[in-house]
């Protein structure tokens, strides 16, 4: 565990010297290589493991130098309003009020991942359930000590501690808070009402950290904390983790096959391309009931359009062989399809 | 003295020099005098257009919010309503505590170093304390995360739990993130540089000051107690602003240990926020333009802080200079005097 604790520590050390190198965070688009075409993006740092995978595998298949700055989704949607890069990269899906200041972007998701919920509490172990109501109490400070009887009686067998539940939080916009969050507003008409789903929300209680690392090392280094947290994460690190109720009142395990679960029971994707599948129905009982899909934002017309459709194109269908390995889900067919039409309006 | 010792070759070599110099004289003078008024217009203009840019990205806030934003107790992307109360709060609460803290001790530090470590082990040890201040943030921030949270909650915090209780300040239930790791962290930055400033200010307290106090019969302590501190008062204040500054400012180590919470908690166990550790750790992700310019907003207050920091401790240092100045003809107090001023 001090090793763990270490190594999340350092991860959030690195994180918090981004930060500070943000500032100038606008890479120049410099093909490195040899490559005959060059595309800019810059967003999301939920995506970027992903994004990092696919810039060689593109860069030799189609001889394209694709530059990538992971400087957060507000960042990304920020730099394609402006139109300073050739696509951004968002967690959550625009607002209404983002559509329109961004002038003809259209958004589409390319990759599906899924949030854990990661505890540290001493002599309690792993795969502790826990169900979406009372995940939301926790994070309104409702439910404050581990053996609180909403949690013991999910949990017969389990001797739980009295010690005091320490929420943790991202602090930093993030994908995972829109899914955690997302997935709260389902489940909790209070939350929704009172907190709402957003990248970063009001968290009423709890300690927030910076990034995944930040979180990770906030829960090491807390008797009693819970946070949520990447699913490559909680595997990487080994954390505790907890198994979250669905609507068919099963207890599946986070994993690329319950994800898959929960993607297959989309029933349409929207005009504007904005697909939940967080809280999915009780048809799905091996459905994980907190993932999310993260977006590119394209502009309709882009003078890099010749290049920019095959790349999106390619990451969304050969593109997503690579996610697997990361714990990125492959897309479900539907949303597939509407990506591609999507693609398609694209013009240059 | 080595020119006049070569003979023939002397004014030979001694006009082509000259000739030299007074191409290197007329070319050399106006650019340098060009060269160094760019060079501080250009931090001048660097300055201005800061101030300008940060107070410009502020004022979507500005004037949404109006003055209301420094008594908000709320930052809700969701709903759009953002204030800077807990932050100003947070700030407030860790630099002031920081310095409570650093003050003492760096004096006590200037004390030992000046009037009773054995001389051989004054460079060493004055090192050593100025060397705390290399420290990156991030790497104290770090060494917060790993060695500084576990102790806190484990022996720390339940210790002042315990024994003072009572008080607003040790209430409630520890935690490793929150005000008073924040405070620790603080503490060991400001002191090196408190210590460094107040022990020279104790190193210009006049000599014969000092003896014919001891010579009155007084002990070190009250020597210390009557002449070193009120002699050196107004440095030690200019000192501890200065740390002060460094104090409000300071981000990313903080942002490490606090725990980024908003809320106004008296209990120092509680997650909390500063104002630069918020614009810190939530400019990259943030979500709206409104959020944006009311972290500009937070940076703007910070700025207005720190200047009037900064302002104050000028102030505090020339009075203290025109106060020793004009104590006038005494033979000891004018040499140091003008060393002080050298």
């Amino acid at each position: 565990m001090t090793k763990n604790r270490i190594a999340v520590a350092a991860g959030a050390t690195a994180l918090a010297l981004g930060v500070a190198a943000c500032g100038s965070s606008n890479s120049s688009p410099t093909g490195a290589s040899g490559s005959a075409d060059t595309l800019v993006g810059a967003g999301s740092t939920l995506v970027a493991p992903l994004v990092s995978q696919w810039q060689p595998e593109y860069d030799k298949k189609a001889e394209v130098a694709v530059t990538y700055g992971a400087i957060g989704s507000g960042g990304g949607i920020a730099q394609i309003t402006a139109r300073t890069v050739d696509f951004g990269a968002s967690d959550a899906p625009l607002t209404e009020d983002q559509f329109k200041e961004a002038k003809g972007v259209v958004q589409i998701p390319w990759a599906l991942a899924a949030t854990d919920m990661a505890y540290h509490v001493e002599g309690v172990p792993s795969k502790l359930k826990l169900t979406g109501p009372l995940l939301a109490e926790i994070y309104e400070g409702k439910v404050t000590s581990w053996n609180a009887p909403q949690i013991a009686s999910l949990n017969p067998g389990v001797t739980l501690p009295s010690t005091k539940i320490t929420p943790i939080h991202r602090s930093d916009g993030s994908g995972d808070t829109f899914a955690f969050t997302n997935y709260l507003s389902h489940i909790s008409p209070e939350w929704s009402s009172k907190y709402g789903h957003a990248t970063e929300v009001n968290f009423p209680v709890g300690v927030g950290a910076k990034g995944n690392s930040g979180v990770g090392g906030a829960i090491s280094s807390t008797n009693g904390a819970i946070g949520y947290i990447a699913i490559a994460y909680v595997l990487e690190n080994e954390f505790d983790f907890a198994l979250i109720k669905n609507a068919a009142g099963q207890y599946p395990e986070p994993g690329i096959p319950s994800i898959s679960a929960a993607a297959k029971t989309l029933a349409s994707v929207p005009a504007n391309n904005e697909v939940s599948i967080v809280d999915p129905p009780a048809s799905a009982p091996g459905a994980y009931p907190i993932s999310t899909f993260t977006y590119a934002l394209v502009p309709e017309e882009s003078p890099k359009a010749k290049t920019l459709k095959p790349f999106l194109k390619w990451a969304i269908t050969e593109g997503q062989t690579f996610g697997p390995k990361l714990d990125f889900a492959p897309l479900p067919a539907q949303v597939v399809k509407a990506d591609e039409a999507t693609i398609e309006k694209i013009k240059s | 003295m080595a020119r006049r010792a070569e003979p023939p070759a002397g004014p030979a070599l001694r006009s082509l020099s000259r000739a030299q110099r007074g191409l290197a004289d007329r070319l050399g003078e106006p650019g340098l005098r060009a060269l160094t008024w760019a060079a501080s217009a250009a931090g001048m203009a660097l300055i201005a257009l800061l101030v300008y840019k940060v107070f410009d990205q502020a004022g979507e806030s500005v004037s949404h919010f109006g003055l209301g934003f420094l008594t908000a107790n709320v930052w809700d992307p969701v709903s759009r309503r953002f204030g800077a109360a807990s932050f100003v709060y947070g700030t407030a609460v860790s630099s002031l505590l920081a310095l409570v803290i650093a003050g003492p001790l760096s004096i006590a530090i200037a004390l030992f170093l000046t009037e009773l470590a054995p001389r051989r082990a004054r460079r060493p040890v004055a090192t050593l304390v100025e060397l705390l201040a290399a420290i990156p943030s991030v790497v104290l921030g770090l060494w917060g995360i790993i060695v500084l949270a576990p102790f806190l909650v484990n022996t720390l915090e339940p210790a002042l739990h315990s024994a003072f209780g009572w008080i607003p300040l040790f209430e409630g239930s520890t935690s490793p993130f929150g005000l008073l790791p924040a405070i620790l962290i603080l503490t060991i930055m400001v002191v090196p540089i408190i210590a460094s400033v107040t022990r020279e200010v104790f190193e210009t307290v006049p000599g014969d000051l000092k003896e014919s106090a001891l010579a009155l019969g007084a002990t070190r302590w009250e020597m210390v107690r009557m002449v070193i501190l009120p002699y050196a008062k107004s440095g030690i204040v200019g000192a501890s602003i200065l740390g002060l500054g460094r104090a409000l400012g300071e981000a990313i180590a903080v942002t490490q240990v606090i725990g980024d919470a908003t809320g106004v908690h008296a209990s120092l166990f509680a997650p909390a926020d500063t104002l630069a550790s918020r614009v810190a750790s939530t400019y990259q992700g943030a979500t709206s333009t409104l959020e944006i310019s009311s972290l500009a907003y937070l940076s703007a207050i910070l700025l207005v802080l720190a200047l009037i920091v900064n302002v104050i401790a000028r102030l505090i240092v020339r009075r203290s200079t025109l106060r020793m100045r004009r104590a006038g003809p005494r033979p000891g107090l004018a040499v140091t005097t003008a060393e002080a001023e050298v």
